[in-house]
């Protein structure tokens, strides 16, 4: 028997996306080692997030709304986690792989002497064992590897490599006590919020993405924001355009940026080399548009529309414009 | 009045050149590492320049009085490695130590930051830098565990080192959104993004004096280790390994102009359902 444990990861009042595909998969995974499936949500707002994800299929939300969570840097969410797993027993923990979640992840594990899997994109249970399945060597390899003992396990879980499943099973909400003995010292000063919207680029159904052919930031605001937003999606941007000034880095998709996996990945402009298509190659459909014929993104796409971007892209925009409106 | 001294000490991790054929050996299901040229993970140049830079912004002792600031290049590897680690002493770097050892071969992510964390201790620190990510096995969380290990603030992700010395930092993190300020006592570890400025190349001087440079090489017993190692220590196993499915190669469609590229790529995601 063991329990699952899943990390909230939440902004500004709202609980990220990939908390509740992550609440699905703990369920599952719960039911399949005879033991309970946990949520641990820390920080500012986290009572009232706690309680809306009894709407998810757990079976105990513990959540703390101590402000040195937010005061200071990391250390109180590894406290807060694990308190709860200790509480729990050894139990495999399930954490984002977002920029936040691997920092998380690391901590707990050498916290628990715990093993630690990353980018994790399928989970088994063979024989009362986790099992995990990610991509590494920049995608060229699948990798299934297993936690040896029945010690902690942490798991670092791509975005939107599962589905949420909501269904109220009748949480329980607990908060946690704060553990005794712990001061903290690496002070956050100030966030400073430099772009908004990207918080979703990991979790977006649809990544509108654009490289150095677009030769500008402007278009980013002016072609790709229209296309992206139609059907909820998110403006990503290729390194080169990222180094170029044109976007904030954290819009940056690939090896040295964010990994995103979208149902829809429309790469603009982008020549795709393998430091991009490590980022995006497990999208369910790529759509590239370029115009050169002979780019690398041909190796990773479905589809290469080769053609005039300016043109194409405002063209495809009235076209799903209209399709969304025919359907509303 | 000059900032007291640092002892700054760079962790960087050696990968397969990535010129390479990257290979996994099918017994052992590790990376094949042997018998290919190692060279230094690109993004642990990032942290050796911003090594490089505190110690030119915290300057050289005054005369005959203190301790200068140094740079010291760590890393665990073979002792074959070791030449790899001339380019970085080659950039400026003052010396620089390996933890070199038989029994550490096959060591996962826990193993490694706990080794690691052994041996950085011994050599002592006020501030770890290393980069943001690693080129091979890109596990992300060997940062925050090696912070762990050591028992000091782990500050990932930093774009910019604000100030440093008298035993404080003040750094600016990346974020999701944005970036935060965060300042906290030292010692710390310190991952740095390539926002802290492109690595410097070695001056035909640096890389003669780099051949004079030490590389000293601690064993495990040396560094004070005294936990299972290697795949005996390790608490993940790799069980199967696969090649990823494969996608049929792109259609590709000439567009004569605007309206008919965006009507093929309309119907393509007609037919696929996503429109």
């Amino acid at each position: 028997m063991r329990d699952v444990i899943v990390f909230v990861e939440h902004s500004a009042g709202q609980t990220r996306k990939v908390t509740f595909e992550l609440a699905a998969e703990a369920r599952r995974l719960a039911d399949a080692l005879g033991g309970k499936a946990h949520a641990v949500v820390a920080g500012s707002g986290a009572a009232a997030l706690a309680h809306q994800l009894q709407n998810h299929p757990l079976d105990k939300i513990h959540y703390t709304d101590d402000p040195d969570v937010d005061k200071y840097l990391l250390d109180p969410f590894v406290d807060y986690l694990e308190a709860v797993a200790k509480s729990a027993g050894p139990s495999v923990i399930l954490v984002p792989n977002t920029m936040l979640g691997r920092d998380i992840a690391g901590r707990i594990a050498a916290r628990l002497n715990a093993g630690l899997a990353s980018d994790v994109t399928e989970l088994r249970v063979e024989n009362g064992r986790v099992q995990c399945v990610a991509p590494k060597l920049q995608g060229s390899t699948i990798t299934t590897c297993a936690f040896k003992s029945g010690d902690y396990g942490v798991i670092t879980v791509r975005p939107n490599a599962f589905s949420a499943a909501p269904k109220s099973t009748g949480a329980e909400v607990l908060s946690i006590e704060k553990p005794s003995g712990k001061s903290y010292k690496m002070a956050v000063e100030s966030d400073v919020e430099e772009a908004s919207g990207e918080l979703g680029l990991e979790e977006a159904p649809v990544v509108v993405s654009g490289g150095r052919g677009l030769g500008g930031p402007q278009p980013f605001e002016s072609l790709l924001k229209p296309l992206a937003d139609a059907p909820g999606g998110a403006v990503g941007a290729s390194r080169a355009a990222a180094d170029a000034g044109w976007v904030p880095y954290s819009l940056q998709i690939g090896q040295t940026g964010k990994i995103v996996s979208p149902q829809l990945y429309l790469a603009v402009g982008i020549s795709g080399a393998i430091q991009h298509k490590v980022g995006m190659q497990t999208a369910g459909t790529i759509v590239a548009i370029n115009r050169d014929p002979t780019v690398p993104i041909g190796e990773t796409a479905d589809l290469l529309v080769v053609g005039d971007l300016f043109q194409i892209v405002p063209a495809l925009t009235a076209l799903v414009q209209k399709a969304k409106a025919a359907h509303a | 009045m000059k900032a007291p001294a640092l002892k700054i000490v760079v962790t960087v991790k050696l990968v397969p050149d990535p010129n390479a054929v990257r290979r996994i050996d099918p017994a052992t299901k590790r990376l094949v590492r042997t018998g290919v040229d190692t060279a230094l993970n690109p993004f642990d140049e990032y942290a050796i320049e911003a090594a490089l830079q505190l110690k030119e912004r915290l300057g050289a002792p005054s005369t005959g009085s203190g301790q200068a600031t140094t740079v010291t290049i760590f890393t665990m590897a073979p002792e074959s490695a070791k030449e790899s680690l001339r380019k970085a002493l080659a950039m400026g770097a003052d010396d620089a130590v390996m933890l070199s050892d038989p029994a550490l071969e096959g060591s996962d992510v826990s193993v490694t930051s706990y080794a690691m964390a052994q041996a950085l201790k011994k050599i002592g620190f006020d501030v770890i830098l290393s980069g943001a990510l690693s080129d091979d096995g890109n596990t992300g969380g060997t940062a925050g565990a090696l912070a762990e290990y050591l028992g000091v603030p782990g500050l990932t992700n930093v774009r910019k080192i604000e100030a440093i010395g008298d035993g404080r930092i003040r750094a600016q993190r990346e974020t999701d959104t944005g970036y935060q300020v965060v300042t906290g006592p030292l010692p710390a570890l310190v991952t740095v993004t390539m926002a802290v400025g492109e690595p410097r190349y070695a001056s035909l001087k640096g890389i003669m004096g780099a051949k004079k440079k030490a590389i000293e090489v601690l064993s495990a017993a040396d560094a004070g280790i005294d936990r299972p190692l290697g795949s005996d220590g390790a608490k993940m196993e790799v069980v199967a390994i696969a090649a990823p499915k494969s996608r049929e190669k792109a259609r590709v469609v000439e567009a004569a102009d605007g309206a008919s590229g965006a009507q093929a790529i309309f119907d393509f995601l007609r037919e696929r359902k996503l429109v």
